[in-house]
């Protein structure tokens, strides 16, 4: 392949940022995601950006929004311990509206668990670690090329809805190091502004997309933001009806566009009786057991979610419509198979393979736990 | 070649997981596809550490090593924990200090470790004498690769000293004057 550099995922995660426009990152180092800061630290002020560490979590993110305020492209990245201490201004980021991307490297937990072993553990976190009803958005890369693809992509989203967006990933992905040719430019979106009057500027009124435009501040136009329910004109309100148009808007200017967000991968499920769903690394497992199976003569496919919220139920239940078994395949005690579960609604059996010791679950463990009828495994 | 796998295991500070980003970073110029990925433990220093590199002559699926054809044992932990999972094929090379259970006919001890405290004073360059060795035994990338891969990886007032372990090693194998 020529061009092609071994590049890590952390890595590639800095250099998806940067193509992306990112310009602002502020963090606190934390294994496994501890290269994205450090990488960043390098390059982001030689690209005219700044960079701050911060002295813990809570902070970063704070300092995140408060920068995507100001009119920034931002983000921050950390592991489990420092996603939880996140957890309050994802929702706050939610609430106000303001872009930025979070990274999620994710180790063994909970609490500081296996700091430097690979795991799925943080996925329902990433749907609902923040209170109250609120949407999500988290991109899940399997392999050091996906993860520039979806940091890309989640600046583009964030800036395109006017929401945070969670990058999430395990260690094995951050870590591992692949040959890739990475692409010099990227299609970039940047968030809508207002052309009208600034004095009759209304910072939370939504255009035709349910997305307000954006101004920064120091641009001349006088907004309030606020983690409070608020109407159009930012301002706290407790009024039922405005608080239902608010909370409304907020879920259907990401759903009514799941099109846009969602990404599945559908691969040899044409004839399939069987098919794996994984994400992430485990996806990679995935890929390679169904070779292997197809090789073995079972009829066997992969369905990869690469949003894996929105949850993609329709794709989901279409793929179940079509097969026998359904294997769901995770790092952890069991996540997404709910969803899955959800998605299928009893039309097809679901079946589990879960792992949650800080390994890898590997094609063979794969091979191993597909339904044999035929006795095509040898 | 179709695909080929490479375990280089040791302790933290020997510089195993330098070594296994040298030897993907080689097996990239000599125009293979390689994978890098490491294991290690949460402590700054000590503790096992290994790098697994897959090399091979197109596009590889899954990233991480199933079937090691030749680990390098570093620490006699290494040994014992990595030793046993080998296949049939597998072959072992270990540190001298190591003491392995058994030793097949394609399996080689060197003193691997000693040759890099004699060119370094301490075990950093272990990783790079092991390369050496590697390299000599399998010659599984071109040798100016590895040595533009090393050029490129240590900075640049210690080359002399990774490139001088880097041919120890290889004189482990092939028995030459050192």
């Amino acid at each position: 392949m020529s061009g092609a550099k071994l590049v890590q995922g952390n890595e590639a995660c800095v250099r998806g940022a940067l193509a992306a426009g990112c310009n602002f990152y502020a963090g606190y180092p934390i294994t496994p995601s501890s290269e994205i800061a450090e990488i960043m630290v390098r390059r982001l002020p030689d690209a005219g950006g700044v960079f701050i560490q911060m002295e813990d979590e809570i902070a970063s993110l704070a300092t995140v929004i408060g920068a995507s305020l100001a009119g920034s492209k931002a983000m921050t990245a950390t592991s489990g311990p420092g996603f939880s201490l996140m957890q309050e201004h994802i929702g706050f980021a939610t609430m106000a509206e303001v872009p930025c991307v979070i990274v999620d490297v994710m180790r063994g937990g909970p609490s500081t668990g296996l700091p430097t072993s690979p795991s799925q553990g943080d996925i329902m976190q990433a749907r609902w670690g923040t209170h109250g009803d609120h949407p999500a958005i988290v991109l899940a890369p399997s392999s050091v090329g996906e993860v520039f693809d979806l940091t890309v992509k989640a600046f583009n989203l964030a800036e395109r809805f006017r929401t945070p967006v969670i990058l999430i990933y395990d260690e094995i992905i951050g870590h591992t190091r692949e040959s890739v040719v990475l692409p010099d430019r990227v299609d970039i979106v940047d968030r809508s502004r207002p052309n009208g009057n600034p004095s009759t500027y209304q910072p939370k009124a939504p255009a035709a997309n349910g997305v307000p435009p954006m101004v920064a501040f120091g641009d001349g136009y006088r907004f309030h933001v606020t983690g409070l329910t608020h109407n159009e004109h930012g301002f706290p309100t407790t009024d039922p009806g405005d608080t239902e148009a608010l909370i409304t808007r907020i879920h259907d200017k990401v759903y009514d566009h799941q099109d846009e967000i969602s990404a599945v991968e559908e691969f040899m499920l044409d004839d399939a009786e069987v098919a794996i769903f994984a994400y992430g690394i485990v996806g990679r497992s995935a890929r390679e057991a169904v070779l292997r199976a197809r090789r073995a003569g079972m009829k066997v496919g992969l369905i990869r979610p690469l949003t894996l919220w929105p949850f993609p139920y329709a794709q989901v239940a279409d793929v179940a419509a079509g097969i026998d078994t359904l294997l769901v395949a995770e790092m952890n005690l069991g996540q997404l198979i709910g969803e899955v579960e959800r998605a299928v609604a009893g039309t097809t059996e679901v079946i589990g393979h879960l792992r949650a010791d800080g390994e890898p679950i590997t094609p063979a463990d794969l091979i191993a736990a597909l339904p044999d009828p035929a006795g095509a495994r040898t | 070649m179709g695909r080929s796998e490479f375990r280089i295991a040791g302790a933290g500070g020997q510089g195993v997981v330098t070594a296994g980003r040298i030897l993907a970073e080689a097996a990239i110029l000599s125009g293979s596809e390689a994978i890098h990925s490491q294991v290690y433990g949460p402590q700054s220093r000590g503790g096992a550490s290994r790098s697994d590199v897959v090399i091979a002559t197109e596009q590889i699926g899954y990233p991480l090593a199933e079937q090691i054809d030749l680990l390098v044992a570093l620490s006699g932990e290494a040994c014992s924990r990595y030793h046993p999972e080998l296949m049939e094929h597998g072959r072992l090379v270990a540190d001298s200090r190591c003491a392995p259970t058994s030793l097949g006919v394609r399996d080689h001890q060197f003193p691997i470790v000693d040759t890099a405290r004699s060119i370094s004073g301490g075990h950093l360059v272990s990783g790079v004498v092991a390369l050496g060795v590697l390299q000599a035994l399998t010659g599984a990338v071109e040798a100016d690769a590895l040595d533009r891969a090393v050029a490129d990886r240590v900075p640049s007032r210690h080359l002399d000293m990774n490139l001088k372990a880097l041919r120890a090693g290889a004189r482990l194998v092939t028995g030459g004057v050192g």
